[in-house]
């Protein structure tokens, strides 16, 4: 699906967004950046797989998009969560943080496209992907993708997939917690700092602590 | 005195290679236990084997922690029954704050003993109080479980998470390594005021220095994986003046 078919959303001069999606299983949303506004999209799939393609175009100077995702894959399911952040105008920010955890034979696809465009000087932008896969079963592929064609800019990128950190888990059970309350606190950890920029904090609330019930049930 | 742990004939192995050979001890209550011994000589095995770490494997012998099968026991209920480990190496653990993991710690305790849970502020008294003992700041509490703490921060939390949890039997492992002079004065007597006539410590260490400061009523050697000397204090002192060549 190419970005011309999706939704359309234009934020004009100075315009901010917050926006939260919750457990859709399709987002395809185009965005598309006047000068000086901000975009803060939230990602939040605890109980239901996803497909999103999510375009972000900056199209005027001193922009910032952040985008936060977070998953949680189960049983045979399949998400995929691919962004496409273009920064067309000099000046722009963009934070991406997206992570998924995995559990069975779950799998899990992200691809960040990246684009600097030639003339767009002084952009600063990470896209950052953790994933945890709590089963040997589970699937994670990671295709960041770059394209910087402005030389006065900051692009930083990082990518890692692993397991729960057993250590953690062990230092834990040594002070009396036990191994599968250890895990769910390092996996809970783990989802909830991409909530932490949440301006709504009463949505904020209801998400950590949907959150900290979905993990109840994981093994 | 009464006995409170008592190790016959253990052996273990880490990835196959055996390192414990036959070590026996036995611990009484409010006696204070040096382990020293050259490096590779088993002592960090023997802290990870009686805390249950699952890279080690127990091939044979027994531990009796007052009257009960140790071995038989996960590491959490090890944990509950009072069985404290100060980590030579304490784990980062980032997004876990250091507040949630002690109410955790503590109130898991508190269920296997029996006793109510501790309310929010009766939780916050209790740390309040506890972490003036070692001098952790408000701050320290506040963030990740020894997320972004220095090597003396991160020793002062162990004694700190000791003093929490008041466990009947303490191993120090190298708890001394990487501590400057004020700050393993603060451990230490952190640590003596935690001394009473119903817990022990082991005290794991491969210099004397510490043992100025915490004052052992038995010194061991452990080496090639056994007890090998046993003696007063005045054995550290002599094991400072002509190393461990002769047991290794």
């Amino acid at each position: 699906m190419s970005w011309r078919s999706m939704d359309t959303q234009s934020l004009n001069k100075g315009e901010s967004l917050e926006l939260v999606l919750t457990n859709e299983s399709a987002v395809h949303r185009h965005f598309v950046q006047q000068e000086g506004s901000r975009l803060r999209l939230f990602l939040v799939n605890l109980s239901t797989p996803v497909d999103a393609d999510i375009t972000i175009e900056q199209l005027g100077p001193h922009c910032v998009s952040e985008v936060y995702a977070l998953c949680l894959g189960r049983g045979d399911e399949s998400s995929r969560i691919a962004t496409h952040m273009r920064h067309l105008a000099t000046d722009g920010e963009s934070r991406q943080l997206i992570k998924f955890v995995l559990q069975d034979k779950a799998k899990g696809e992200f691809l960040g496209e990246l684009l600097i465009a030639k003339d767009s000087q002084r952009v600063d932008a990470t896209q950052t992907n953790r994933n945890l896969l709590l089963s040997p079963t589970a699937d994670m592929r990671t295709r960041p993708q770059l394209e910087i064609y402005a030389d006065d800019v900051k692009a930083g990128h990082g990518a890692s997939t692993g397991q729960l950190d057993e250590q953690a888990v062990f230092y834990m059970q040594q002070r009396g917690i036990g191994y599968n309350d250890a895990r769910r606190m390092l996996i809970a950890a783990f989802l909830k700092d991409v909530l932490a920029e949440m301006t709504d904090s009463r949505q904020q609330e209801q998400l950590l602590n949907a959150i900290d019930s979905v993990i109840e049930q994981v093994q | 005195m009464s006995e409170l742990i008592v190790i016959k004939d253990l052996h273990a192995s880490v990835a196959g290679k055996e390192i414990l050979k036959g070590l026996n001890l036995t611990i009484g209550t409010g006696e204070v236990h040096a382990i020293m011994g050259p490096n590779g000589a088993g002592k960090s095995t023997l802290s990870a084997v009686l805390t249950g770490n699952p890279q080690y494997e127990v091939t044979g012998g027994e531990v009796w922690l007052r009257g009960k099968n140790l071995l038989a026991m996960p590491p959490e209920q090890r944990a509950r029954e009072g069985v404290f480990l100060s980590f030579q190496y304490p784990v980062e653990i980032p997004g876990v704050s250091m507040v949630n993991f002690m109410r955790t710690a503590v109130n898991e305790r508190r269920q296997y003993q029996g006793l109510p849970a501790l309310s929010a502020s009766e939780f916050l008294r209790l740390m309040r109080e506890k972490r003036k003992l070692v001098q952790i700041t408000d701050k320290m509490q506040g963030r990740s479980v020894n997320e972004g703490f220095s090597g003396g921060e991160k020793k002062k939390n162990e004694i700190f998470q000791m003093a929490m949890l008041e466990p009947c039997f303490s191993i120090l492992d190298e708890t001394d390594s990487g501590l400057d002079i004020d700050a393993l004065r603060i451990v230490s007597e952190g640590v003596n005021r935690l001394r009473t006539a119903d817990n022990a410590f082991m005290v794991i260490t491969h210099y004397q220095r510490l043992l100025d400061y915490i004052v052992p009523d038995y010194v061991h050697v452990l080496a090639d994986g056994r007890i090998v000397k046993t003696g007063d204090k005045t054995l550290a002192l002599e094991l400072e003046e002509h190393g461990y060549a002769e047991f290794e």
